[in-house]
């Protein structure tokens, strides 16, 4: 995500960019939520209405959390949200627009997320929008999805302003092979004709009196396309919804061919394979056998997942071999040097806390420019993007997505030569 | 079984579900004592859950315990005839190395020495069903092991069996509860019992309902294992012993079909093997002194494990390390000898001179020979309860699953499911497995896939959950391995905890709780070895259950 902001970003900036990456990036397998900051100054009883919004949330994760790229970019967060609008705006074809405050959107865990942005097939699953009771379903031929663990979520934050939840479980693939089917297969056979008609039929015959919206597991189409959430509302005569994905994610998918399908329309050129001789601006780089040369250059390349930062024995950025210097916790401290240590003593034993080795990645300045261990800017003509800068926890701390667009939008526009 | 009131009297209660409580248990219900089993985490949850998974002869004792090599080889073949379906054949290499480039007479004088104690164990082979040695020319060598360093000489070989020993014990709690033994898991004993010194039974706690009773029996066997001494203490007695940490690391797949014997950075053997679906680098050996509850894997211990194996197979640094995991050895108190020199022997203590007549602490002993250490003291339980000694048959009767094991492929083509699935199935359940196979006759959503690493059904969830003392959900990463492996539970934890929560009616918020601590313990175990590949892996699993499942 960070890279494809970026791309586009400084495509939209009149740069000329060349995409290299050596595989599909870690945002196929999102979950479909566009996390940004969650407040953290609200109680677990605070009401979803008291919430502070998406922008304020992420001013206050500045103050509070030490190390993480919103404080180093605490300066330059009131462009946080036009980031946002920009990013969910270029795709716009599976993203819903954010709205300045979260989602809350059921997880197949049980669970209420918090969501700055959302796939559009889950916007109308919003707990605190929610005005009437709310139908989870699950299939009654697959065992994938639980839809009482699922509305145990809501229900857990009723207090809140989540509404009233009914489980109810359709009577859906009882037949052959769909009882062991993957979560792609699921979702193709739901874009065959008929088959989200028959969902809504059922979805109709168990709602309740003034039932409002419905959730389904997120396998509703592997195509947007096919309308698979539509051709059951209309069926069932109320809004559906999906509930987000855990992996393998359908709507992450979505994603993926959503960004590949708009950095071409935008004529960002993309090239595949491993990325040689990286050492930086104005010289040939190798990328999957063609040479390339860039006046600037945006490292998005992940955290481990994406391969951005690798731990072999010792912590180290892959690409251009940047020292890891940022992470969280009693490791924010900049002047203690972390990324040859132990696995054991960068992590902490209750995996519930923050976790320094999972937090660490690149040191940046405002410019988000990577630096050295005595602070010094490597190149002005270097950026760093998304998970590979350090200081937070993108898969888990709630702000991962919010990283990527930022800094991705930052750099980007940096990269092309314009000012933020 | 679990939850039934243990209010009331029994002629023993066992405490510890490791293998020689579970062991001890059966033995007794089998002779016809009425048996009370507490185990104050889940079976096999101590050392015998963190063994090396061998029955092996215990070739290293050949020196100075001949008679427990012969034991443990005579007990292997006994619980090779018990429960065949649960061992398979781990043929080593023991590979003749030198320091330079050429052999000296010394290194020449050290493998001949190492064939002749090799041939030497052959004599014990056909105690336990194990093939003789081999001599294997430097050719031969490579042609079976092509991942060792260059420049070694040769090798011999050396059979021994593995098994799953957590599966083992639990076998044994099963069969003791069919022979009608109460078994209770998470219950801890909280204390002695004693009348006119004597023992009269044990107080004892439920560590998930908090309920709280008190058991009546003349005899209590305490097999605690690593908290033997502990619990001595807090009761008045004295259980010495010479506790040793051990660890071992997994890698993510079978790294050949050979074990191979290396020798650590301090001297001392340890080896690279072939294990189910997984290969296991073994073992430390340190003396612990601290709360057995509390054991973590140390940085310099992973690295011992895995230079120890590299100076062998140098690409097992490029491998990918899923897990470390360790127990605490109950060895026998020994004053000034080196850890590995301590006898792998048992002793049983009586510990009536303390005033506590009745009551029998079991200390030492290996895996391999928990059966025979069992009939000891059910033996020595009988004389204490004044009954007449009626003759042993664990050795002869099978433990559940262990008679008439099914064919894999057989199988799979009676109930559809494919054969890798029913060759996991089979393994783990024997016979039993025909039992499993019919929950998914009756609903084909059963044959839902829930690990692809160990081959894992919804059927198998189900039927583990109903049928194996199943209390919480990390009960089922010592029944089938859930979770463990490499993905850590990133597919399968929350598929397979929906279905455990339907078989034990379970509330969305103990779902919820028990995925939580399924997923704690993994962590755990994967915090000191993070790196490479394992690492991304770790990002993935901490977005989902964290970030999505907000666990």
């Amino acid at each position: 995500m960070a890279g494809a902001t970026a791309a586009l970003a400084a495509r939209e900036a009149g740069g000329r960019v060349v995409l290299a990456r050596k595989a599909p990036g870690s945002s196929g397998l999102s979950g479909g939520a566009i996390s940004v900051a969650e407040d953290p100054a609200s109680m677990p009883d605070t009401p979803f209405a008291a919430r502070s919004g998406v922008v304020e949330s992420a001013r206050r994760i500045a103050v509070t959390r030490p190390g993480h790229p919103y404080r180093v970019l605490h300066g330059r967060l009131d462009r946080l949200w036009t980031a946002l609008e920009f990013a969910t705006g270029q795709l716009s074809s599976v993203l819903a627009p954010p709205s300045g405050r979260n989602r809350w959107l059921l997880t197949p865990f049980g669970h209420a997320h918090a969501a700055a942005a959302c796939a559009r097939s889950m916007a109308a699953g919003d707990l605190a929008e929610v005005r009437g009771p709310l139908v989870v379903c699950g299939f009654e031929g697959h065992l994938g999805w639980d839809p009482w663990l699922v509305a145990s979520g809501a229900e857990r934050v009723r207090s809140l302003g989540a509404p009233e939840t009914l489980a109810v479980r359709l009577d859906l693939f009882r037949w052959e092979d769909a009882a062991l089917a993957r979560p792609f297969d699921l979702a193709r056979m739901l874009e065959a004709p008929g088959v989200a008609e028959e969902a809504g039929r059922l979805l109709r015959k168990a709602l309740p009196r003034g039932a409002a919206a419905a959730v389904f597991p997120p396998v509703l189409g592997l195509d947007p396309g096919a309308r698979v959430p539509e051709r059951i509302a209309a069926e069932a005569g109320i809004p559906v919804a999906e509930m987000l994905s855990d992996l393998p994610s359908v709507p992450g998918l979505r994603l993926h061919r959503a960004i590949e399908a708009r950095l071409a329309a935008a004529g960002v050129e993309v090239l595949q394979g491993e990325v040689r001789d990286a050492s930086g601006p104005d010289v040939p780089a190798a990328v999957g056998g063609r040479e390339v040369v860039a006046r600037s250059w945006v490292l998005a390349s992940g955290r481990f997942v994406g391969g951005g930062i690798e731990r072999h024995g010792a912590l180290m950025e892959g690409v251009m071999g940047l020292p890891v210097l940022a992470s969280e916790g009693p490791f924010a401290d900049p002047s203690v040097r972390f990324a040859g240590r132990s696995s054991a003593s960068i992590t902490l034993r209750d995996s519930r806390s923050p976790q320094p080795l999972l937090a660490a990645g690149l040191r940046v300045d405002e410019e988000l420019h990577p630096l050295d261990a005595e602070g010094r800017t490597l190149h002005e003509r270097v950026f760093a993007a998304g998970a590979v800068v350090g200081g937070h926890d993108p898969a888990s701390d709630g702000t991962g997505m919010g990283v990527a667009i930022f800094t991705g939008w930052l750099a980007g526009r940096a990269a092309a030569g314009r000012a933020p | 079984m679990a939850g039934e009131a243990s209010q009331g009297t029994f002629d023993v209660v066992v405490l510890g579900g490791g293998v020689n409580g579970a062991g001890v248990a059966r033995d007794c219900a089998m002779r016809g004592l009425s048996v009370l089993l507490l185990e104050k985490q889940d079976l096999a949850s101590g050392a015998s859950g963190a063994s090396s998974g061998m029955i092996h002869g215990g070739i290293r004792y050949m020196t100075s315990d001949r008679r427990v090599t012969e034991l443990a080889s005579r007990d292997a073949g006994y619980i090779r005839r018990i429960a065949p379906h649960l061992t398979f054949r781990i043929p080593f290499l023991i590979p003749f190395a030198t320091h330079g480039e050429e052999a000296t007479l010394l290194d020449r004088l050290t493998w001949y020495a190492t064939e002749v104690y090799v041939g030497t164990y052959d004599l014990f082979q056909p105690l336990k069903g194990g093939k003789p040695s081999a001599r294997l020319t430097a050719e031969e060598l490579y042609a079976v092991e092509p991942s060792l360093r260059p420049g070694l000489h040769g090798a011999v070989t050396l059979d021994e069996w593995g098994i799953d020993g957590q599966r083992l014990c639990l076998l044994n709690a099963l069969s003791a509860a069919a022979h009608g033994a109460q078994v209770r898991t998470w219950t801890e004993a909280t204390g002695l019992v004693r009348e006119a010194g004597r023992v009269a039974g044990v107080r004892w706690r439920d560590a998930l309902t908090g309920e709280h009773g008190e058991a009546r029996a003349s005899v209590v066997v305490n097999a605690t294992g690593g908290w033997s001494p502990r619990w001595g203490k807090s009761n008045g007695v004295l259980v010495p012993m010479r506790p040793g940490k051990g660890v071992h690391l997994s890698l993510d797949r079978r790294h050949g079909n050979y074990g191979i014997i290396c020798t650590a950075v301090d001297g001392r053997q340890m080896f690279l093997m072939p294990h189910e679906m997984e290969s296991i680098i073994g073992t430390t050996d340190d003396d612990y002194y601290d709360d057995p509850d509390d054991l973590d894997a140390t940085a310099e211990e992973v690295e011992y494990l895995v230079e120890g194996v590299a100076s062998l197979v140098p690409s097992v640094r490029q491998s990918r390390i899923t897990r470390a995991w360790w127990g605490v050895r109950t060895t026998i108190y020994e004053y000034g000898v080196e850890e590995d020199d301590l006898s792998r022997d048992h002793r049983i203590l009586d510990h009536a001179a303390e005033g506590s007549a009745g009551l029998l602490s079991i200390v030492g002993g290996k895996l391999a020979s928990y059966r025979a250490q069992s009939e000891e003291v059910t033996d020595r339980a009988l004389a204490l309860l004044g009954r007449a000694a009626l003759p042993c048959r664990t050795h002869e009767e099978p433990l559940p699953g262990g008679d008439d094991v099914p064919v894999a492929s057989e199988l799979a083509e009676q109930h559809g499911v494919p054969e890798a699935i029913a060759a996991r199935l089979v393994y783990r359940h024997g016979s039993l497995a025909r039992e499993v196979l019919r929950v998914a006759d009756d609903d084909p959503r059963m044959k839902l896939v829930v690990c692809r690493d160990e081959g894992i059904i919804a059927a198998e969830v189900a039927w583990i959950a109903r049928h194996e003392n199943v209390r919480r959900l990390q009960d089922l990463r010592r029944r089938c391995r859930l979770a463990v492996g490499g993905c850590g539970g990133l597919d399968c934890a929350r598929p397979a905890a929906q279905v455990v929560a339907r078989e034990l009616g379970w509330s969305a918020d103990q779902l919820r709780a028990e995925l939580s601590d399924l997923l704690e313990v993994g962590w755990r175990e994967r915090r000191p070895v993070l790196d490479g590949w394992q690492l991304a892996e770790e990002e993935l699993l901490r977005a989902v259950h964290r970030g999505l499942g907000g666990l």
